[in-house]
């Protein structure tokens, strides 16, 4: 076969020779080359044959009248291009006024529904649906910033064929003799690799290629180990079954190694249901308690009443103290020794609450392995929590085979033919499968995914994704309930959805996308009434009401403990985890400026990963931030930064998956490393024998804060519970002394309603979905690794984070800090062109266009909350966020100009226009700040601090409510309420767990 | 005083004088050092403007800047450049209204020196803005925005203070000019020489109405020099008084600055004296009982100086605030801490030598003590601009900044531009106020 031309390589050899007589003969010369014919026969296939017949005088004279006559029409041929938008508006359509639609958005392969805005057809911000079980109205970093990647100018945008573009009518013809192929020997050679895509019509359509090739074989791309709970049920129940956890009315909640409120399945609703018990302790009812046992720091564990740390290996061990305190009868293992002490009062403490809770739950991390998630479940089982707090339902997608078995079938070269669905083992397989090389002996390999990533580079072909946001879909919750995915926009590239794809496999033809969605759900769903209104109604709700999802009963099997595999002989050496990462995951979000720009929540390291380690553990190694070590697993090695960890385990590193990619996109490319290359398929998620060796060389950490202590000053308040009845005001502060002159107060201020906002540090888990939130609302530019470093990011609001106590065991506590909108804001008179102002409705506000860039009033600003754009970063090349991402309603700040958070003004302003357009006063809860509306939560108040009745004044009358820095006369309009702790009284001592225990049980 | 040394050598007469100080403008070639200097003036002046254009093409992200500390070199540099200036002023105003006679020699390139630093100081806050092509919405002109500057913010009368001293500091050494002007006219030869001296001269003729209207005028002048010179540092150091910063907010600023200030600026004025007799071979002019003089006036300021740091320190304790405790800890033992006590050997230790006459009378130990103070000055600014706001109220946002390779290289240029301002200006004009000598010539004769 003849070489096919692509068009890149036609333009490269027109553009070599621009000299005009050459111009012309190469012209000629491409027109003679070798598979020119082919190229023509692919771009144009009905002008092909007129290439190659031979044309008489007449065809020749009747082209040229006709080129002639069509030349005339050349200039009309393209689309019609309006130049004045909307003569003719379409419905309900106002140019400038914001439309709202329902879908979802897979996050981490599960559903996140969403209320997403949209301007003149254009998305541009992403809000939780409230009507959807994942994400109850809130929002979380990730689907914030999927709006960034929808925008994102390195997607895939057409279909390639060995890296060159191609069209899919070259993929279909293919495709057809395969397929034909595939039919007769029943698809003997190929296989499927699947991401975690949860979607219920592109399962049916698996299952249909299964019936019709049923020799196929698929494999599943386990990338966050969620395939470990369903072998976790299957030893314990004898069938796999996925769990189903249900935080709300938890009085006692467990997490065996589970960052379940920021990462597991179901986190936002997780994060909802624990901050409810915890609202609930702060009003005078019981309050509920957070255990956790894990492996790394997490925010989970920072919010937890009892916090252990034990490295990943030791969880088996303390999940069968732990049952067997509650009475299963399960082989014993000694408790890990390094953390002895601590974990026998650990778990004392939590097996007493656990025997009198009324609702518990104990939740294992889907890192961990399928003993613990079994060990875990039969605990649920005995505490009764099954089909309350715990429910079972049938998995979800096809049984798949791990990516081992495909390297192997690979190898044995039974597989010939690959397809992979929105997967990239190329980047992530682990290093002991050395998948990249097996992978370029499969003779056929077609890849489809949002991006021409490290995987689709190694493909034959490759499809590109559409992104979430302009497609049609369904999508599926953690917990089974359904959503559709409904298109803002149209695709802005070539993309073809999943169904499209699998449907040109399957038919080899190309659908319609909203064709092949209502067709599913036109045989599926069994309607009472007509599907159309069906339809309507659950496009606008965004969760389809008929597909609820079907929970199973099961019982554990009687023999279940004795088929629990050996526990591990107790390891020497250092142990190494492997996490995910908090913001870029498993590198599926690695090419996100947002997320990449995002401090990790506890370790507040932006653009990359470091091996985490105890100090302790840091120590005896003589390690500082920052010295670049050679971390080594048998022959494979790897050089990264350390990063030192309070409240880390001893003698364990944890490296986070997910950086380090090489084909991300210009923004993800070579941020950190790819850990993935220690990882053994074996033991994916920790395993022993790690070796560790200092090379001397140091590298700076971009980190977003550099102070862990609070230095005595009172930042953050907290009590026990018990010291907070006894004494509600202990976070109150005499009045700063009286002051000769008259001081602003909210209620002398002549405008209402007077702005102000309260921030519950009793249930804010320092997430960070409000500093992503904030970042797409008010255009926030991304800065880069080497600026953050500098100490020139911008993000409006953000979360400090505290380390209390020793630095093996710390209390970490979160502080959201956005701007205070001080009542005597120190930065306003400081300004020598008067460009922050006080408005009459108390707003500290910046006049971007009036700032020369001083920077007093940062200097003068005790918070430091303030933003100075020390270049032109709105328009910084490969990081400057696409204009068609920015809100409209906010200016892009140019170079030199200071900024800072505004209480989002413009959702205030045109609030206030709604409320003087329709003649009605402002009502509570009218306006809603970015931060606010994603907080899953519900942390933040916001509102009209000059009427008593407003949900912000009656939180701000709470007897924790306090101010930051009042000492100086400030007075801030941003306040906090402080926070709780509900340790157990078997610990007495909450931020001192083991050693209370030590001391007592010692003597015994 | 028993053993004073004549500030002249008894043989001076006017025509001598007159005849020896012109002719450094108008006749003699410059001297090598001169030429090599002005060399290295001039490419220092090109660093800078070649780092000015790369600020002003991309941004003040190239200086060392953050938050927390937004504010950095450029500003040491500001505070640094005018106390340079100020001992200029002083020396020509104060001297003058309290009839010190040892001025006569060094009051004009004192003078050029504090015109030239304020030149330097000045350029910095516009350099230093976010925008600086805005730098006039700190004016209060007449707009369509109806807006003002706002007079409560300290940058505003700082704006004021250093645009007031570089009117005031320009005007007052061109009046002192005027007859030297005159004189050079009359003894230039060339045609376009006599004519440039002469527009320069405005037509002063040397009559009895000119000098009485000349004493009278800068005597109302330098009466007016007086509360400017403290006026204006001390607005300087309101910039950081009156902000609310731990390590900022000191009420002892202003006269502490305006003590810094002329400790600085009478170093300068020594290293100027020490370089311009060897350059120019003035010896006998410029004597080592001036140097004893400027070493005397430094000493004053050492003292001055020494107690404002006492007294810093104790502000910082007695307020009781943990945050300007801590600021003061961490001056001692945090990120920092060279340059604080770089600081004290400067300013604090090294100047102790200054109590010895010998030291003071010695050309080479002046420029290495006027050298070491100018060090020590910058990096008492350098500490209070860079760790007062690295770890203030919040320790989740303390950071610490160092200067960029472009702060280096704006720094070096704009010693540059000053030394290269400087030796033209030598060049250009009598480098020594021939009629202030010729009056002290004819005063020694009373004086007996």
């Amino acid at each position: 076969m003849s070489r096919v031309l692509s068009l890149e390589e036609l333009q490269a050899s027109l553009a070599v020779s621009g000299s005009g007589p050459r111009y012309w003969r190469s012209l000629d010369e491409l027109a003679g080359r070798e598979g020119f014919g082919e190229l023509l026969r692919e771009e144009f296939p009905r002008l092909a044959p007129l290439w190659e017949q031979s044309v008489d005088r007449r065809g020749v004279l009747k082209l040229m009248a006709a080129s002639l006559a069509l030349a005339g029409l050349g200039a009309c041929s393209r689309p019609a291009e309006e130049i004045v938008p909307y003569v003719n508006i379409p419905d309900g359509q106002t140019p400038g006024r914001a439309r709202h639609y329902a879908t979802s958005l897979f996050v981490n392969g599960h559903a996140h529904g969403v209320i997403a805005k949209t301007l003149e057809g254009r998305p541009v911000k992403l809000e939780g649906n409230p009507d959807h079980p994942a994400t109850l109205g809130a929002c979380d970093s990730w689907t914030q910033a999927a709006l960034l990647g929808l925008y994102d100018p390195d997607r895939s945008r057409t279909p390639r064929f060995r890296d060159q573009v191609s069209t899919t009518g070259a993929l279909l013809d293919a495709l057809l003799p395969r397929r034909k192929h595939w039919d007769r020997t029943g698809g003997e050679g190929l296989a499927f690799v699947l991401g975690d895509r949860n979607s219920p019509s592109e399962q049916a359509r698996l299952r249909a290629l299964r019936a019709r090739w049923p020799a196929a074989r698929w494999f599943g791309h386990d990338a966050d180990g969620r395939r470990q709970a369903m072998q976790g049920a299957d030893q314990l129940f004898g069938r796999p079954l996925q769990p189903v956890h249900d935080l709300s009315d938890a009085d006692v909640i467990i997490s065996l190694d589970a960052d379940l409120l920021a990462s597991e399945p179901g986190f936002l609703a997780h994060a909802r249901h624990f901050a409810a018990g915890r609202r609930a302790g702060a009003a005078g009812a019981a309050m509920n308690r957070l255990f956790v046992a894990e492996a790394a720091p997490t925010v989970t564990g920072a919010a937890a009443d009892h916090r252990l740390a034990v490295a990943a290996d030791g969880i088996d061990a303390l999940a069968r103290s732990l049952a067997q305190a509650l009475g299963l009868e399960v082989p014993a293992t000694g408790l890990p020794a390094s953390s002895a002490g601590r974990a026998a009062g650990w778990i004392k403490a939590a097996a007493t609450d656990l025997a009198a809770a009324q609702r518990p739950v104990i939740i294992a991390g889907a890192q961990q392995s399928p003993a613990v998630h079994a060990l875990a479940l039969a605990m649920n089982a005995r505490l009764g929590a099954l089909g309350r707090s715990l429910r079972l339902r049938e998995p979800d997608g096809l049984v798949t085979e791990p990516l081992q078995n495909l390297n192997k079938a690979i190898a044995d070269q039974t597989v010939d033919s690959l397809i992979l669905l929105d997967a990239n083992p190329v980047y992530d397989a682990p290093g002991d499968l050395n998948f990249s090389e097996t992978f370029r002996t499969v003779p056929f390999r077609l890849h489809w995914g949002p991006y021409v990533d490290e995987t689709a580079r190694l493909c034959h072909w490759h499809v590109p994704a559409t992104h979430d946001l302009e497609s049609w879909g369904d999508a599926c919750a953690h917990d089974g309930s359904v959503g559709l995915i409904q298109p803002l926009i149209e695709p802005m590239y070539q993309g073809r959805t999943a169904l499209q794809m699998l449907a040109l496999l399957d038919t080899g033809q190309e659908r319609e996308a909203r064709g092949l969605l209502s067709d599913y759900w036109r045989d599926t769903a069994a309607l009472s009434g007509g599907f159309d209104a069906a339809w309507q109604r659950w496009l606008t709700a965004g969760v389809v009401a008929e597909a609820r999802p079907d929970f199973v009963s099961a019982r554990p099997l009687a023999d279940w403990a004795e088929r629990l595999p050996e526990p591990a002989p107790e390891r020497d050496g250092l142990l190494l985890q492997f996490r995910l990462h908090p913001t870029v995951f498993d590198g599926r979000h690695a090419n996100n400026g947002w997320l990449q720009e995002l401090p990790a929540p506890i370790t507040k390291q932006t653009w990359g990963n470091a091996v985490q380690i105890a100090p302790a553990t840091a120590a005896r190694l003589e390690l500082a931030d920052g010295d670049v070590v050679r971390l080594s697993l048998g022959e494979r090695a790897l050089e990264s930064p350390v990063l030192i960890v309070p409240g880390h385990p001893p003698d364990a590193l944890s490296l986070t998956l997910g950086h380090g990619r090489t084909a991300a996109g210009r923004v993800g490319n070579g941020v950190g490393v790819n850990a993935a290359r220690l990882r053994r398929a074996a033991a994916p998620w920790f395993t022993g024998a790690a070796a560790i060796r200092r090379t001397g060389a140091a590298e700076p950490l971009a980190l977003t804060q550099n102070h862990h202590l609070m230095e005595g000053r009172e930042l953050i308040r907290s009590a026990d519970v018990a010291t907070y009845r006894q004494d509600p005001g202990f976070a109150q502060e005499p009045p700063p002394d009286k002051s000769l002159y008259p001081e602003p107060s909210p209620r002398a201020r002549s405008a209402l309603p007077q702005w102000g906002m309260s921030i519950d540090l009793n249930t804010c888990i320092g997430c960070n979905a409000c500093v992503t939130a904030c970042q797409a609302e008010n255009n926030i530019p991304v800065v880069g690794a080497d600026e953050v470093a500098r100490g020139h990011e911008m993000h409006w609001i953000r979360i400090d984070r505290y380390y209390e106590g020793e630095p093996d065991a710390p209390r970490m506590a979160f502080q959201p800090v956005p701007c205070m909108h001080c009542e005597n804001a120190p930065c306003e008179y400081v300004c020598p062109v008067e460009a922050t102002q006080h408005s009459s409705d108390g707003l500290n506000e910046m006049v971007y266009n009036r700032c020369v860039g001083t920077r007093y009033c940062s200097q003068n600003c005790p918070y430091k909350v303030r933003r100075f754009n020390w270049f032109d970063y709105s328009n910084q090349a490969a990081l400057a966020t696409p204009a068609a991402a920015n809100n409209p309603d906010v200016t892009v700040r140019s170079r030199g100009v200071m900024e800072k958070c505004t209480y989002c003004v413009q959702r205030i302003r045109s609030a206030e226009i709604e409320a003087d357009i329709s003649d009605l006063p402002l009502a509570d809860g009218d306006v809603v700040t970015a931060c606010q509306q994603t907080c899953p939560t519900q942390a933040i108040h916001f509102g009209d601090v000059a009427d008593p009745d407003s949900a912000v004044s009656r939180a701000k009358a709470q007897p924790r409510d306090y101010g930051l820095l009042t000492h100086l006369n400030t007075r801030p309009r941003t306040t906090y309420l402080a926070g709780l702790r509900n340790p157990a009284p078997t610990l007495a001592n909450g931020d001192d767990d083991g050693h209370s225990q030590d001391d007592s049980e010692s003597p015994a | 005083m028993s053993e004073r040394e004549p500030l002249m050598p008894d043989q001076l007469t006017h025509g001598w004088l007159t005849q020896r100080v012109s002719a450094l403008v108008l006749e003699r070639r410059p001297p090598r050092s001169w030429r090599v200097g002005v060399v290295v003036c001039a490419l220092l002046t090109l660093v800078f403007v070649i780092g000015l254009s790369h600020l002003f093409a991309t941004g003040v992200g190239i200086f060392g800047l953050n938050i927390p500390v937004a504010w950095g070199l450029p500003i040491t540099n500001t505070i640094w450049w005018i106390g340079i200036a100020h001992a200029g002023t002083l020396i020509s105003a104060v001297l003058l209204l309290t009839r010190q006679r040892w001025r006569a020699s060094i009051n004009r390139f004192a003078e050029a020196m504090a015109m030239f630093a304020i030149v330097c100081a000045g350029l910095y806050p516009v350099l230093h803005l976010g925008r600086p092509w805005f730098w006039y919405y700190l004016l209060p002109y007449p707009n369509d925005m109806g807006l003002w500057p706002q007079w409560r913010s300290p940058l505003v009368w700082d704006f004021f203070a250093i645009a007031t001293y570089l009117l005031f500091t320009s005007s007052f050494l061109y009046l002192s000019l005027l007859p030297d002007l005159a004189s050079l006219r009359d003894r230039a030869s060339a045609r376009a020489t006599r004519l440039f001296y002469g527009v320069l001269a405005l037509g002063w003729r040397g009559d009895a109405l000119h000098w009485a209207r000349y004493e009278r005028a800068t005597t109302i002048m330098a009466a007016v020099a007086a509360p400017i010179v403290v006026a204006v540092t001390g607005i300087i150091s309101l910039d950081l008084a009156v902000s609310i910063v731990p390590g900022f907010h000191f009420t002892i600023f202003p006269p502490y600055f305006v003590a810094g200030a002329l400790l600085s600026g009478f170093a300068t004025v020594a290293i100027l004296a020490v370089v311009l007799r060897w350059m120019f071979a003035l010896e006998d002019l410029v004597t080592r009982q001036h140097l004893d003089y400027l070493g005397r006036m430094m000493l004053i300021f050492v003292v001055i100086v020494n107690y404002a740091y006492t007294q810093e320190m104790f502000a910082a304790w007695y307020s009781g605030e943990v945050e300007y405790r801590y600021v003061y800890l961490d001056r001692w033992t945090g990120p920092y801490a060279p340059a604080w006590w770089g600081m004290i050997l400067c300013n604090v230790v090294l100047t102790q030598l200054l109590w010895f006459r010998r030291v003071r009378r010695s050309p080479l130990a002046m420029l290495a003590l006027g050298i070491t103070t100018n060090l020590g000055m910058w990096l008492e600014r350098f500490q209070i601009v860079f760790t007062s706001t690295h770890a203030d109220y919040m320790p989740s946002n303390w950071d610490t900044v160092w200067p960029t390779g472009w702060d280096w290289a704006i720094y070096a240029g704009s010693l540059g531009l000053f030394g290269l301002l400087l030796l033209l200006f030598v060049r250009l004009m009598p480098m020594i106020s021939m009629h202030d000598m010729r009056a002290q010539i004819a005063d020694r004769g009373r004086d007996g």
